[in-house]
């Protein structure tokens, strides 16, 4: 780990320490702090140990902080409580990263291990003995959530369904490349676009709109998890897209590092975002980039300048351009450009935002197009964490503090009824379905549905 | 109509979002972090210092001076704004008289007036010749009992008389919650809200308030409901009441997580980490506000904009090297300038001019310039922004936040028809 690497976004978040007025508010809402009294809290491991810090930290209960970034959303002052906290675990743990904190950051090698043998490999995680030697030998906690690998990538899926609509296939589905004649304009299976009403909607389960492409080119960013665990978010996100008449660019992509960032493996994490950037720039300038990882988009949008002090005008580009699918929506429908063509669905659901979508300051947009659903009532868990916080809840030592930090999350879904949740991110999903034992989906399922192109 | 765009979450921005929403009108709420409610009493102050102690708050502000911002916001909307509040909060979560004055025991042993208070507080009302026990808890920072017993044995009650306090402390019993040495406030709420632990407790104060009228303890007493309160209560057979600590304090923070959630299921959109950073307008009227996002400012459009964004304690009245006093955002024109020595004086007791500053609004709770006339048409101040008090050395804080928001909602009303 190189100083330069731990000093950079440094600067910045300590540039907001001298606005802490110590009022406590931070330690009000700390998840972490209701269940494991040991941690002293983000003020104190944060502002306050910060004014004494050169280097590495004093007080060591810092490593209990989960970085779920619950202090600086609700800091009244702006003070960048969560980005210090991570930045000094960072420097506390350079020279000795765990070998588990290294592994289990590596979600691109996970998911290209497991995907191709998916169900020996969602098989052997079920298998308790070989959990408890992981355990025994990793720090992976036995009872963690595990990712659940889809048999075929999304990348695969993408390509596939190109090819099969007549296109030539693109394997770095830059489908922006192709002549005029050679794009693939073919309407989805049992869809003749022949068969679309005057009236210029879709009326057809499945069928594009006949304006399809009409709103131009939109690059789609998947995530790891989007490409090999939660591969059916990202089909219909890209479906949802393509059905308003977006034509969506899936350039071929790799991981945004944020597990490593927040493991405290900074040079491998910028190394990844900088690659991520230049690989969803290469779709077009200018493009809208959007994405139904919530985490991955606010390592965009968020950690990679504010905690790791990334500074590269690709990043700057990119973290402007990139949105939320639920963002991307909602800002549609704020601009009078989304149609209500939703069909009602009749339930009550359970709504947990996650810690690192609250963060970005945009509120929670998938509220606000999910009311658009008639019928549709959406319970907000108004819980600050599920636990997870990404790697955190994995970690045999972190496991119970997990648990106990989603306990009343997990309760809130079960009381509220239904077999379906909805939550925006992937490792959250995970946590909840486990916790709740519940069915635990991103909102983009609910207007996948309510625009008739399947069930949820 | 588009809506309403509310800036900030403290006691003003949630009052007047959950009154627009109740109207079905659609809120958005944007604000940098959670308001200061956790940093109050819990209490809702009306006027209580003129600076003598004020027995009747409502008609002290029906008879308020001119540049006082209670003058424009007027009695009837205090009233309403305060009902609007118990009707938010719902049955049972205050008490008190919103005529009538009631004084309650600082931690250091003041007593302080206020129109409204939490169940758990009433007890702490002072009578002559009340024999109360204070109690203390050896992790609890904040309350000293010695030194809160010594203020209130010698301070006479205003119909004479005093009350006889006695300080006691107790170690409090062990809990796999409290963890080590330095718990924080927040830490031992969490703890009483633990089964069984205010049984614990109770066992423990028992023998030392024996012959005591009441029991006074420091405002631990539960995160989030009073349970604990209401257990000690019962297993001590006398009167037990909380006393508000420095921050976290968690009546305040009760009364604001409250509101939060009422907010909520109102259907208030809420967007906080979102420090609001410019404007635009158009012909003398806000067309949008930006909010600083990750990634990107995000816009906020909206009919009407109602700014609740504190004082000076906030950020958004700002004083620079040059004694320059600013309102951050929208540069609104202030009130109560003056040059600095006659702002702030050497004098630590004296009163500090320099927190009367702020905005001048009209009775639509527009901002005004120097000559009166609204600075935008649809642009509506609330809360500790306001010019022409010292809210903390007057007790009248909840009483201008919840005022200004009422009267700033009706205003739209008014201005919607």
């Amino acid at each position: 780990m190189s100083a330069a690497s731990l000093q950079a976004g440094h600067a910045l978040a300590r540039a907001s320490l001298d606005a802490c007025v110590k009022c406590n508010i931070c330690e009000t809402q700390c998840p972490v702090m209701a269940v494991q009294p040991n941690f002293a809290g983000p003020k104190f491991v944060g502002p306050q140990a910060e004014r004494f810090r050169q280097g590495e930290s004093v007080d060591r209960t810092l490593d209990y902080c989960s970085s779920c970034g619950s202090c600086t959303l609700a800091c009244p002052q702006g003070v960048k409580v969560a980005e210090l906290n991570s930045q000094a675990r960072a420097v506390m743990k350079a020279g000795h990263m765990p070998l588990r904190d290294r592994l289990i950051s590596q979600t691109v090698l996970m998911g290209k291990v497991m995907s191709p043998i998916a169900p020996l490999a969602n098989g052997a995680l079920r298998v308790k003995a070989l959990r408890v030697l992981i355990e025994a030998f990793f720090g992976v906690a036995r009872d963690a959530p595990m990712p659940v690998a889809a048999g075929g990538s999304f990348e695969r899926w993408f390509a596939r369904r190109a090819k099969r609509r007549g296109g030539s296939p693109p394997p770095d589905a830059d489908r922006s490349r192709l002549g005029p004649d050679e794009r693939p304009d073919k309407p989805r299976d049992g869809c003749d676009a022949g068969e679309v009403g005057a009236a210029g909607e879709a009326d057809c389960i499945g069928r594009l709109t006949p304006n399809a492409r009409s709103r131009g080119k939109i690059v789609f960013f998947h995530g790891c998890a989007g490409n090999y665990f939660e591969v059916e978010t990202s089909k219909r996100a890209v479906e949802v897209l393509e059905h308003l008449g977006y034509e969506v660019l899936v350039p071929r992509q790799g991981c945004c590092g944020l597990a490593r960032q927040s493991n405290g493996i900074f040079d491998g994490a910028t190394k990844n975002v900088l690659e991520l950037c230049a690989a969803l720039r290469s779709a077009g300038a200018d493009l809208p980039i959007v994405s139904a990882s919530g985490s991955c988009t606010g390592m965009l949008k968020h950690e990679a300048h504010e905690i790791m002090g990334v500074d590269t005008p690709e990043l700057a580009d990119v973290s402007a351009r990139v949105k939320d699918v639920m963002e991307f929506l909602a800002d549609l429908d704020a601009a009078g450009e989304l149609p209500h063509k939703f069909q009602p669905i009749e339930a009550t659901v359970p709504y947990h935002a996650p810690c690192q979508l609250k963060s970005q300051g945009m509120g929670l947009p998938a509220l606000d197009v999910l009311a658009l659903i008639p019928g549709l009532k959406v319970v907000e868990s108004g819980r600050a964490c599920c636990g997870i916080a990404g790697t955190y809840g994995l970690k045999k030592e972190k496991r119970a503090i997990a648990q106990a930090v989603g306990a009343p999350l997990f309760e809130m879904f079960r009381e509220t009824g239904g077999d379906l949740g909805i939550c925006d991110t992937e490792t959250c999903r995970w946590q909840l379905r486990q916790g709740s034992g519940m069915r635990v989906e991103h909102p983009i399922f609910l207007v996948h549905q309510a625009l008739g192109l399947g069930d949820a | 109509m588009t809506g309403v765009v509310v800036i900030g979450a403290g006691l003003s921005g949630l009052a007047a979002a959950c009154a627009l929403a109740k109207r079905g009108v659609p809120v958005r709420l944007v604000a940098e972090g959670l308001g200061g409610m956790a940093l109050s009493q819990g209490t809702v102050d009306l006027w209580g210092h003129d600076p003598a102690p004020v027995a009747r708050p409502l008609e002290r502000i029906a008879a308020a001076p001119q540049g006082h911002p209670y003058r424009a916001i007027g009695a009837h909307n205090v009233r309403s704004g305060v009902e609007l509040l118990l009707d938010l909060l719902g049955e049972g979560f205050l008490e008190g008289d919103i005529e009538t004055n009631t004084l309650l025991p600082t931690a250091l042993g003041a007593l302080r007036p206020t129109a409204l208070y939490p169940p758990s507080m009433a007890a702490g009302a002072p009578s002559d010749g009340a024999r109360w026990a204070l109690v203390g808890f050896d992790r609890v920072r904040d309350f000293y009992p010695r030194l809160a017993a010594g203020n209130l044995n010698r301070t006479q009650l205003p119909g004479g008389g005093f009350v006889h306090a006695s300080a006691h402390m107790l170690d409090l019993p062990d809990h796999p919650l409290l963890g080590g040495a330095d718990a924080s406030a927040m830490t031992v709420a969490r703890v009483f809200d633990q089964p069984g632990y205010a049984q614990m407790v109770a066992r423990a104060i028992a023998p030392l308030v024996k012959g005591h009228d009441a029991v006074g303890l420091p405002a631990v007493l539960g995160a989030t409901g009073r349970d604990a309160w209401a257990t000690l209560t019962r297993e001590l057979g006398k009167p037990v009441f909380e006393v508000s600590l420095p921050p976290p304090s968690l009546p305040g923070h009760r009364l604001g997580q409250a509101l939060t959630s009422r907010a909520r299921e109102l259907g208030v959109r809420v967007a906080l980490g979102a420090r609001v950073t410019r404007f635009t307008a158009e012909a003398g009227r806000v067309i949008a506000v930006h909010a600083a996002a990750a990634g990107a400012p995000r816009p906020y459009r909206a009919d009407e904009f109602v700014y609740c964004p504190g004082g000076f304690e906030s950020g958004a009245l700002t004083m620079d090297s040059r004694h320059g006093i600013v309102e951050r955002l929208f540069g609104l024109p202030l009130t109560g300038l003056a040059p600095v020595d006659e702002l702030i004086t050497a004098d630590y007791g004296a009163r500090q001019k320099v927190f009367e500053v702020g905005v001048r609004v009209d009775d639509e709770m527009r901002p005004v310039d120097p000559a009166g006339e609204p600075v935008y048409a649809n642009l509506r101040v609330a809360g500790s922004l306001l010019g022409g008090a010292i809210r903390w050395a007057e007790k009248s804080g909840e009483g201008l936040a919840l005022g200004s928001a009422w009267a700033a909602v009706e205003a739209i009303g008014r201005s919607a028809a």
